[in-house]
């Protein structure tokens, strides 16, 4: 298709002029949504202040780290239950009732176990990113070829060569999505953990904050710097997952 | 001694509907083979092929009779299996080379021999030049050539070839054996070639093992008395038809 760029910005373009119309004109009251450019000075405020970047930092921080746990714990497990039948039996029951609870319904347990500092914050994303992380992990090996296992078997490969030559690199696609989901998943995390208890910086304790004592430029300016960082994120995943599992559907 | 001997050779399956039944699918198989020979297995589809090599491979038992590799168990025996879906069997994470090391790393050969080894066997088939393309970056030839490649590079005691050319066109699977002469001839590694593509059977072999409908029995053994180097020629001679027609007879008297 030709000019794919005009298409890419034609939908948000018209979602801020519909946004600049109904914020201008008063149409929707200003108590409940900021005009654009009162929204962009603020943001462009936020960065030169530097106000914002630690609230950014510690978002990152307590994101990833609850992100790499995740994946130190989850990784393993999922690619366990994947290769055993046996570990598969005694877990599925378990991950697949804890992966119906909303995480969110367990804060209060976690702030029981760990405080209302970072820990708790840090230690549910590792849960929430933990759980989405055995699932792909194990259906990586489970989806893995056959034929591609009893070829190896005919070269006598198994136990852990068969693991680290075969099956490993065979569930690693199905991995990185899992890790894609799953740092996305963390964000949101932590995100709505900061806006809670115990916490005086973070993106999310921006966010709330400022709605709470009425600076609503500010908080949509939060809510806007959250979601590109989200993006990013994202963006940067499917650029490394692109390099790294380069032989992903083909 | 025969190298590979197979004798009164039965497998059956237990079939999940059907607990009294059992499913034949090799009915008392006898054959030997001498070492060297490169031998054809035709037959019709379904008709226990591919378990008789599964059988072969180690990776499968028999229900009855024996397999004996070298006067060894299949499972104690190297063998080689070249598969019909290269796709599968292959790894597309790594490179051509990358490909065909797998099969001397697990033997723990050497850096500087797994290059030798490799670069050979890549400028015999003319595949050096795309050696550190990955895998899914081939043609379906060049990515069953690579497989053949593999299975050389292992050095086995008895090569196994399951319809490897079965998924390509035409002119690439006659290219293909060509190819697989070429390479079979320098080490005269003993070989099962199942197909079902009878010009295919006797264009690449010594002798013809012809199996029934399923349960499969030897309906024949046929000889292939062709000289060797064989060229595509070959494929409307005289003595080419005559060995076509006398596999053929064998099939006729089926009915």
């Amino acid at each position: 298709m030709k000019n794919k760029k005009v298409y890419y910005v034609i939908a948000p373009l018209i979602i801020l002029m519909i946004w600049a119309i109904l914020s201008n004109l008063k149409i929707i009251s200003p108590l409940f949504l900021s005009t654009p450019q009162a929204v962009f000075s603020e943001i462009i405020d936020l960065f030169v202040s530097g106000e914002i970047i630690p609230d950014i930092l510690f978002t990152l921080y307590r994101t990833f780290l609850g992100f790499i746990i995740a994946c130190l714990i989850g990784i393993p497990i999922g690619l366990l239950m994947g290769y055993s039948d046996r570990i598969y039996y005694s877990l599925e029951f378990v991950v697949e009732f804890f992966r119906s609870i909303p995480a969110t319904a367990l804060f209060p347990i976690f702030l029981l176990f760990f405080g209302i500092g970072d820990q708790s914050k840090i230690a549910l994303t590792a849960w929430t990113a933990g759980l989405v992380l055995i699932v792909h992990s194990m259906y990586g090996v489970h989806l893995g070829k056959e034929l591609r296992i009893k070829s190896a078997k005919t070269m006598r490969m198994s136990g852990f060569v068969l693991f680290q030559k075969i099956i490993f690199p065979e569930a690693l696609p199905q991995i990185f999505s899992g890790m894609r989901i799953a740092v996305s998943l963390s964000l949101v995390i932590v995100i709505v953990t900061e806006m809670f208890i115990g916490t005086n910086v973070g993106l999310g304790h921006r966010i709330i904050d400022a709605q709470l004592i009425y600076r609503i430029s500010e908080m949509y300016a939060a809510i806007l710097i959250t979601g590109v960082l989200g993006f990013l994120i994202n963006k940067g995943f499917i650029f490394t997952e692109k390099r790294v599992v380069h032989w992903k559907g083909k | 001694m025969a190298m590979i001997e197979v004798e009164n050779l039965s497998k059956e399956f237990s079939q999940p509907k059907n607990e009294i039944k059992t499913l034949k699918v090799l009915d008392n198989i006898s054959f030997q083979v001498k070492d060297g020979e490169f031998i054809a297995i035709f037959g019709p589809n379904g008709c226990g092929k591919t378990t008789l090599l599964n059988i072969l491979s180690g990776i499968e038992k028999s229900t009855s009779g024996r397999a004996l590799i070298n006067q060894k168990n299949p499972t104690k025996s190297k063998v080689g299996f070249v598969f019909q879906n290269y796709n599968e069997s292959m790894l597309p994470w790594r490179t051509v080379s990358g490909n065909i090391e797998l099969a001397l790393e697990i033997q723990g050969i050497n850096e500087k021999e797994k290059n030798q080894i490799v670069g050979k066997l890549l400028k015999k088939v003319g595949l050096f030049e795309h050696k550190d393309k990955y895998f899914y970056e081939l043609s379906g030839g060049m990515k069953q050539l690579t497989a053949i490649c593999r299975a050389f590079a292992y050095n086995p005691e008895l090569l196994l070839m399951d319809e490897p050319f079965s998924s390509l066109d035409y002119s690439t699977s006659r290219r293909m054996e060509l190819e697989l002469l070429d390479i079979w001839k320098e080490t005269k590694k003993t070989t099962l070639f199942v197909s079902h593509d009878i010009d295919e059977a006797i264009f690449l072999a010594d002798k013809v093992i012809v199996l029934s409908q399923r349960p499969a029995k030897i309906k024949g053994v046929v000889e292939v008395k062709l000289p060797r180097p064989r060229k595509l020629d070959i494929l409307s001679s005289k003595d080419f038809f005559d060995i076509r027609n006398k596999i053929l007879r064998l099939f006729e008297y089926e009915k």
